[in-house]
């Protein structure tokens, strides 16, 4: 196999690898901006250079040349090389920052350059903490500046579009957005203007960055000069908790992760993973920290006399529960489950219809015929519309559903998070007379229109698993504590640093934002009891997809560990019986 | 103001997109087009140019920033480039630049009242054994500048009339050197 | 080489009137190396090997060898390939090829043809800079009388070569004159030199083939393949033959452009043939090869004959062989700061050593010439120049700390001078 040595190590490799992008899967470091593996290589940082050399072979023999302590005679190039550009060549040697001086030594000249008109406000800038040019100057940058002059002076807070501004004086013009615009989105909207030491990335007069994918030119740019208008000066990076998640926003699921602080949900980011959404997001789905902060239903609620709703305690909701339950034939009782909600909460709610004999649930998908892009945006509206295929759960179209209430005899409703009124697929007036049991996330006419409302836990709060509209299954993580969680006890959530290291005086944490609801397991566990059956699942969701894996065939051995070892599995998801739906 | 191309325009342009494989080729000519005709490639006469070729806007507007020839914003109706390099600096280029600013009472960059004159400062013509020079509007080089030449030239515009190109024959070595 | 070049006759643009009108070139002999090459006694691949063989060195300031460059290019494989023709001309000191396109248009035009036929490129374009627009006129009048002849288009004097021939106007940027950056300005893009690998013999035009070659190189051409490589080899100097079209300028009697052999003594070129300095001053110093060669010492040029090795060994360039003449006026300091700045204005921006360096030594520069310099900052430039040096794209930041470097090295005592005495310095 062929060979590589760098900085005296000896390595193998396949294919044609970039150096740069070897030397990073080796767990190596050589510091770059511009490189980014999912786009074209400009080379036009110049941070990454390398000292490269070919062992030299005997014309005759092919053998390679021999110094006279035995070592290869290697043949240097005269110049220090970019190594995001240069390919990997068998014998080849390279020397890296850690063990040539002269690398060294052009890695610290180019970051002088390259600080010498930036601003270096790093005090006020978003960036600080995240910043690949503050990380490496403190690395491998020089200890002062020499430059004495005056700096190139250009526009500020400028807004591009509606979700990002730029600062084009933090700009290291390493071209990642434009390439972004060009390569990705392909929308061509930001273009590098003007030349040299004054020029920045803008779009065309008077037009507006309004690229879907607009904010991923922020998580892109390796200084400050793109920030989300969202996000801008609401937290430094380092007072936030950082969690692995599934985007529900669309049936893409894009890998995502959410940056908490006090259980708010403060901003949105893409996790690479190849086989979703490699380093991508809509920007749609960054707003969605707002369904997990706000508007969120935080205790049970019961509708008094058929009137107004009131807070009520979990013990009475439970007996309000049973009492409508018991009121009505098994028969008059329809479940609806939920593209929006999990397998597991899903499949919680068959498996509790199957022990009450109140059926299979139903479900109608959310689509929004022609919003789809062909690339991470879905007419699917829902995470997990393949997911409740895959369960068995009846699907209905839209009218089916109302039909079907108003029709069969139906007195009482099970309606698992689906904002069925809002969406109107079903009408406030079909609860005339119809009890409707609602056990949901966040307010909306749906919720409102309920006889008892349950409050559950968002994906935010709990982990859990949806399956894509590519029959991904993938999972969440626990990001935000509720009333009855606690982010030291639960294993599966993530301390900062913080929570770590910090006293209660510098620390964020409060009780004001953290919301009163359970997982849907844990409630129907409560449920059950009350009912006679024993459902409860110590271990939460993780248990309960055990379970579905023993059970469900077309989820046969999928566990968390799995998914979380291989970032998700494909399903084996028959087209003919599923339609797969973009 | 409304910018548009007019029919044989349109022709012009359809005929320099056949001379290259694909149509962004056809974005430096196309701005001269437009130059040529509007005086400026100022950022309506840039989306006249996008829409045109249908290529998008921020390539367009990339392009016309990255070449200092293009104007983005409307100027005098004539811009004295004077050649202050290298040269064209040793011959006296600033003096030429000076005497201009002097004359018309405005510094480089900027625009005369009347909207006549614009002077710039520019960077080699490849004229330096001419020197001092300086090109009119993107046009004929005007040679060996003197106080009295500058004079008579900006004469010479006022009345519209632009100076004749002038050919700068080869140089041969001096017979009596033979 | 004493003095024979007081002998020689110019083969490039000689003295014979109206040679720009085709019927003119023709009865001097115009079109007869294309008509020989198109017919049987040459194949592509010899006329690659007489163009080798002659040695014919890029006159556009790299000094490659054209035919080797040639040779670069893969088998025809019956989709486009491309001759791309430099006439960008903006390196400050040069202006040579605009003569080719006044006084010869058509041996360049033939040039150009008997390359496109050895490399078997289907389409050429000239690449001018928008500044000349004049002689794009002139040019594109020339191509339409060629085309007209049948010099140009399909099956060219019915062979079975066929070629277009179309002029690109650039619109000022010195940086197209790169040949990659060129090609991105051909493809309608800001003009970003690319990365090498790949060679644009490889990837050039819209990922074909493409060789670029500068005027002067290939207007050389015909006349390799009507009096044949050794003729060419026994011109001037030995690793660098031909005759060379000499941009004289800045202080001298007789500023313009000369053809003469390569290897003419710098200082007969100074004296005999641009008529010595101005005003009878002193000299005191020159620039070779355009700006970005290191500037030479008035009192350093006894020997030095204008080709690539006689002017190495001078610690300079043959470059473009555009000569900047200086007299014992001349403020260095000025000069340098006028040149640091033509590369700051020029700088794409691209690659941060340049895009940033290019502007920290002008304002460096500006300073010591504001009289407001300190000694410690000479070495600074000095620094900077070895931070940019070697570590770009492309050549335009070696271009930008040459000059420094050695008019900082070889004028040290000027710009001292000028500096402010630091405070603490010089009891």
């Amino acid at each position: 196999m062929p060979e590589v040595y760098i900085d005296g190590e000896r390595y193998e490799f396949e294919g044609k690898p970039k150096l740069l992008q070897f030397i990073l899967d080796q767990g190596l470091e050589v510091p770059y901006f511009c490189y980014h593996p999912s786009m074209s290589i400009p080379a036009n940082c110049r941070q990454c250079m390398v000292k490269v050399g070919q062992p030299v072979r005997d014309r005759e023999t092919g053998e390679f040349e021999l110094d006279e302590n035995g070592d290869r005679v290697i043949r240097w190039f005269p110049k220090l090389q970019t190594s995001c550009s240069i390919d990997v060549t068998d014998g080849m040697v390279v020397k890296t920052q850690e063990s040539d001086e002269l690398v060294r030594r052009a890695q610290k000249d180019n970051l002088e350059f390259i600080l010498i008109n930036h601003p270096l406000d790093c005090p006020i800038c978003d960036q600080a903490g995240e910043c690949p040019l503050q990380i490496q100057t403190y690395k491998y940058g020089p200890e002062g500046s020499r430059f004495e002059v005056k700096k190139v002076h250009k526009p500020k807070r400028v807004q591009l579009g509606p979700r990002v501004v730029l600062d084009a004086e933090r700009c290291i013009n390493c071209t990642r957005c434009t390439r972004f615009v060009d390569e990705v989105s392909k929308t061509h909207q930001l273009t590098i203007t003007k030349r040299g030491d004054s020029n920045y990335p803008i779009t065309a007069p008077g037009e507006t960055f309004d690229d879907p994918y607009s904010l991923n030119t922020v998580d892109l740019c390796p200084v400050g000069a793109l920030t989300s208008a969202d996000f801008r000066f609401r937290a430094r990076v380092w007072e936030m908790n950082q969690t692995p998640s599934i985007d529900i926003t669309n049936g893409k699921g894009c890998n995502i992760d959410l940056w908490t602080r006090d259980n708010l949900v403060l901003r949105i980011t893409p996790r690479h993973n190849p086989h979703v959404n490699d380093w991508w997001m809509p920007d749609k789905g960054r707003e969605a920290n707002r369904l997990f902060n706000e508007n969120r239903i935080s205790r049970p609620s019961v509708k008094i006399d058929g009137e107004s709703q009131v807070k009520s305690s979990w013990n009475n909701a439970i007996e309000t529960f049973v009492e409508h339950i018991e009121s009505v034939k098994p028969e008059e009782i329809l479940l609806i489950g939920s593209p929006h909600a999990s397998v597991e909460e899903n499949y919680l709610l068959t498996k509790l219809g199957n022990l009450m004999g109140w059926g299979t649930p139903h479900f109608t998908p959310h689509l929004n015929e022609g919003s789809g892009d062909g690339f991470l945006i879905t007419d699917d509206q829902a995470p997990n519309t393949q997911g409740i295929r895959l369960l068995g759960l009846s699907e209905n179209d839209n009218d089916q559903l109302a039909k079907r209430i108003s029709d069969s005899g139906i007195s009482c409703v099970i309606i698992l998070n689906d904002a069925l009124i809002d969406r109107n697929v079903l009408t406030e007036d079909l609860f005339d007379d119809t009890c409707l049991i609602y056990f949901g996330t966040n307010e909306n006419k749906t919720s409102q229109s309920a006889d008892l409302v349950f409050p559950i836990t968002c994906v935010a709060e709990h982990a859990a698993s949806y399956v894509n509209v590519d029959g991904r299954i993938q999972r969440s993580f626990p990001a935000k504590e509720t009333k009855y969680s606690n982010r030291r006890l639960n294993l599966e959530m993530s301390e900062g640093r913080l929570d770590r290291y910090g006293t209660k005086f510098d620390n964020w944490v409060t009780e004001d934002n953290k919301v009163d609801c359970l997982p849907a397991w844990d409630l129907f566990a409560l449920i059950g009891m009350r009912m006679g059956l024993d459902i409860e699942y110590e271990m939460g969701g993780r248990e309960v997809m055990d379970e579905i894996g023993r059970k469900v065939p077309s989820f046969e051995g999928v566990s968390y560990e799995q998914m979380d070892d291989e970032s998700g599995i494909a399903l084996n998801i028959d087209s003919k019986k599923v339609k797969s739906k973009n | 103001m409304e910018y548009r191309f007019d029919k044989e325009e349109l022709d012009q342009i359809e005929k320099i997109k056949a001379r290259y494989p694909e149509v962004r080729p056809a974005t430096l000519p196309v701005l001269w087009i437009a130059q040529n005709k509007f005086g400026h490639v100022g950022p309506k006469v840039q989306k006249l140019v996008a829409k045109t070729l249908d290529l998008p806007e921020a390539h367009i507007h990339g392009v016309a920033e990255f070449y200092t020839q293009y104007y983005k914003e409307e100027k005098g109706k004539f811009v004295l480039d004077v050649c202050t390099c290298l040269s064209c600096q040793v011959c006296g280029g600033y003096d030429i630049l000076h005497y201009l600013e002097e004359k018309l009472g405005i510094e480089t960059g900027e625009t005369t009242e009347d909207g006549m004159f614009t002077i710039q400062q520019v960077e080699c013509l490849g004229a330096c054994g001419y020197a001092p020079m300086m090109q009119i509007t993107n046009g004929v080089y005007v040679n060996h500048l003197t106080r009295e030449k500058v004079d008579e030239v900006i004469e010479g515009l006022k009345n519209g009339k632009l100076p004749q190109f002038e050919s700068k024959e080869m140089r041969k070595v001096n017979p009596q050197d033979r | 080489m004493a003095s024979e070049w007081k002998n020689f006759e110019p083969v490039l643009i000689p003295d014979i009137a109206n040679l720009r009108n085709i019927d003119v070139y023709l009865d001097n002999g115009g079109y007869e190396a294309l008509k020989a090459v198109l017919g049987s006694e040459w194949t592509p691949s010899s006329v690659i090997g007489e163009v080798k063989a002659a040695n014919i060195r890029g006159r556009g300031g790299a000094g490659f060898n054209a035919g080797l460059k040639w040779s670069f290019m893969p088998e025809p494989d019956g989709k486009p390939r491309y001759l791309a023709c430099n006439g960008d001309e903006s390196e400050p000191g040069t202006f040579k090829d605009r003569k080719l396109f006044e006084f010869n248009p058509h041996l360049f035009i033939e040039g150009a043809l008997i390359a496109a036929y050895a490399m078997q490129c289907t389409t050429i374009y000239l690449y001018i800079r928008g500044e000349y627009i004049d002689w794009i006129h002139m040019m594109d009048r020339a191509l339409q009388q060629a085309y007209d002849k049948g010099f140009i288009g399909e099956n060219i004097l019915g062979s079975d070569f066929s070629v277009d021939f179309y002029t690109h106007s650039g619109a000022g940027a010195y940086i197209c004159g790169e040949e990659t950056s060129m090609l991105e300005s051909l493809e309608g893009k800001r003009g970003y030199p690319r990365v090498k690998p790949p060679f644009p013999a490889q990837n050039g035009l819209w990922g074909r083939p493409t060789t670029i070659n500068n005027i002067e190189t290939l207007a050389n051409v015909p006349l390799v393949i009507n009096k044949g490589a050794d003729w060419f080899t026994s011109i001037g100097a030995r690793n660098h033959p031909g005759s060379i079209l000499y941009g004289i300028s800045g202080q001298v009697n007789r500023p313009g452009v000369y053809e003469l052999p390569s290897g003419v003594p710098i200082l007969d070129l100074i004296h005999e043939v641009a008529g010595g300095v101005r005003n009878g001053k002193k000299l005191k110093a020159v620039i070779p090869g355009g700006s970005s060669t290191p500037v030479l010492r008035g009192d350093k040029l006894e020997g030095v004959t204008m080709d690539s090795d006689s002017l190495r060994e001078a610690g300079s360039m043959l470059g473009t062989a555009g000569l900047v003449v200086m007299d014992e006026d001349t403020d260095m300091v000025d000069v340098l700061w006028r040149i640091a700045h033509f590369y700051h204005h020029e700088s794409c921006g691209q690659c941060t050593p340049c895009r940033e360096g290019t502007g920290w030594l002008e304002k460096v520069l500006l300073k010591i010439k504001n009289g407001e310099g300190e000694i410690r900052d000479l070495d600074l430039l000095l620094d900077v120049t070895t931070q940019m040096e070697g570590r770009t794209i492309c050549a335009l930041a070696d271009a930008a700390a040459w000059p420094v470097r050695h008019t900082i090295n070889r004028f040290r005592d000027e710009f001292e001078a000028r500096c402010k005495r630091s405070t603490f310095a010089t009891a």
